[in-house]
């Protein structure tokens, strides 16, 4: 091996020696005792299990579905298992996006649960036009041509985003539940809004929630984990992939070891130009 | 003159949308509809523009053998791969299978995956950074050793305080260091709105 194969691999260890950790932590996860990701804290997975529980009957309830492909992995897992949930208190379910990327996240679980056997939602396609193809689904969200029972129930009640008991928010940067607030939440004012959200889009949407205008927010990976764990408990379908407690808590301590070694190196290197510097004088 | 056309059209379609919401009247909430429409029609209009001006300047780019032409083959392969997939007669739309294949087997994956060395390159960034601003550095990487800590998965009474604790970093002053990036933005939103319906610039100050 030359010299320069040899710096070029040696710089790329950390990294590499990084990965087969998290590989291995993943493949050893759910074996370790004493370890928690869920969170401790259950009252906002109770929030959102009273708001889908106190849903009527046949509940018409709206998945908007407008995650990103790059945040969508932290709430693959959460959003699955209030699928799962809605499904089991018998809710009528259609999906629904307003980015081309939650489009194509959607597509592909609406996929997945057919290719499982599962029934998949009432596809009610992409609205163009961001917000303000969502102002206009508040008038009319169903597509032309689209049939079935779901949408002869959707259409009764007017047509629109109205006609729906809740809609469940699948949030991502581009079109949040902060966007559902502002532009349906001030015209559909009783209609009850639960939001699932990557953590980057938390401090936004606590106030939201705080205030009441939205029912209910899943937006940290440990309440999404917390919520998914109580959903498996009483389901006899397993919640799919969930993120182990090993993994983060190597990837984390990783963090903290490297964070720490580059401090002390710049300690040491500082250090040592003083005492250069003394010399000289 | 311009400007005052243009301030005329802010002026007339924010009052009809705002006045829509505020008072019950069909006529007015049919016109504030028909507003609402035009303004889907633009954002479609400027999303295939921005499409076809980027594939426009990735084509400029190949062609005057300019910046990287790798990069701009894969996108304009990854463009034609979509449209074909998506837009091909007897195609389902976003729907295809072979749009959803695309989707769920490479855009997905390249996305998280891209993400996920975030990770990797922020840790790189933070070693380099002590040795060029060390003070700055040190302090965003205590902040965020602390919010590791409190992280941390741990189990038990322990496990306890330390998501107490991060709950608490997260609402406090995450929490109110956003809100007020977000209350300082609505302001200067405000002020600019109001400046353009009133038809100010840098001139008449």
């Amino acid at each position: 091996m030359s010299d320069e194969s040899f710096a070029r691999l040696r710089r790329a260890a950390p990294a590499l020696v990084l990965l087969l950790a998290l590989a291995v932590a993943s493949l050893l996860s759910g074996s370790i005792g004493g370890l928690r990701l869920a969170s401790p804290d259950r009252s906002r997975v109770d929030q959102v299990r009273n708001a889908i529980g106190n849903l009527p009957d046949s509940a018409l309830v709206l998945l908007a579905f407008d995650a990103d492909l790059g945040t969508y992995a932290e709430i693959r897992a959460t959003t699955r298992s209030a699928i799962d949930d809605l499904r089991a208190h018998g809710a009528r379910l259609a999906i629904v996006s307003f980015t081309p990327e939650g489009r194509a996240i959607a597509a592909a679980e609406r996929d997945r649960m057919a290719r499982a056997g599962e029934v998949a939602p009432v596809d009610l396609g992409f609205v163009a036009g961001s917000e303000a193809g969502l102002v206009r689904g508040i008038e009319s969200i169903i597509p032309a041509g689209a049939e079935g029972d779901t949408v002869d129930a959707v259409r009764e009640g007017g047509g629109g985003i109205g006609a729906f008991d809740m809609v469940l928010i699948i949030s991502g940067s581009d079109i949040s539940a902060r966007s559902w607030v502002e532009q349906v939440g001030t015209r559909l004012p009783a209609l009850p809004m639960v939001a699932i959200a990557p953590t980057f889009l938390d401090p936004e949407l606590e106030p939201y929630l705080r205030s009441g205008q939205l029912t209910a927010l899943i937006s940290t990976l440990r309440e999404g984990v917390a919520y998914t764990e109580t959903v498996a408990a009483g389901s006899a379908s397993a919640p799919g992939p969930i993120v182990g407690s090993l993994p983060m808590l190597v990837g984390l301590l990783a963090a903290l070891g490297v964070l720490a070694e580059a401090a002390f190196r710049q300690l040491g290197r500082r250090s040592r130009s003083t005492v250069r510097r003394r010399g000289r004088r | 003159m311009r400007r005052t056309i243009l301030t005329g059209i802010v002026l007339v379609t924010g009052l009809l949308v705002l006045l829509d919401l505020m008072i019950l009247n069909p006529s007015l909430h049919g016109a504030a509809g028909a507003v609402n429409e035009l303004l889907v029609l633009l954002a479609a209009a400027a999303a295939v523009g921005g499409g076809a001006a980027l594939a426009a300047h990735h084509v400029r780019n190949l062609a005057a053998a300019d910046g990287d032409s790798a990069a701009s083959v894969v996108l304009l392969l990854g463009m034609a791969a979509v449209l074909v997939a998506g837009l091909r007669p007897g195609s389902s739309g976003s729907s295809d299978p072979a749009v959803l294949w695309l989707v769920a087997a490479l855009l997905a994956p390249i996305a998280a995956s891209v993400f996920a060395l975030l990770f990797i390159f922020l840790l790189g960034a933070f070693r380099r950074g002590f040795a060029i601003r060390a003070r700055e550095t040190t302090l965003m990487a205590g902040a965020a050793a602390v919010v590791i800590v409190l992280l941390l998965p741990v189990g038990g009474q322990a496990g306890d305080w330390l998501a107490a604790g991060a709950g608490w970093v997260r609402d406090v002053p995450l929490g109110g260091v956003f809100r007020g990036l977000l209350i300082g933005i609505g302001i200067l939103v405000a002020v600019s709105a109001a400046r353009t319906l009133l038809g100010l610039d840098a001139d008449d100050e």
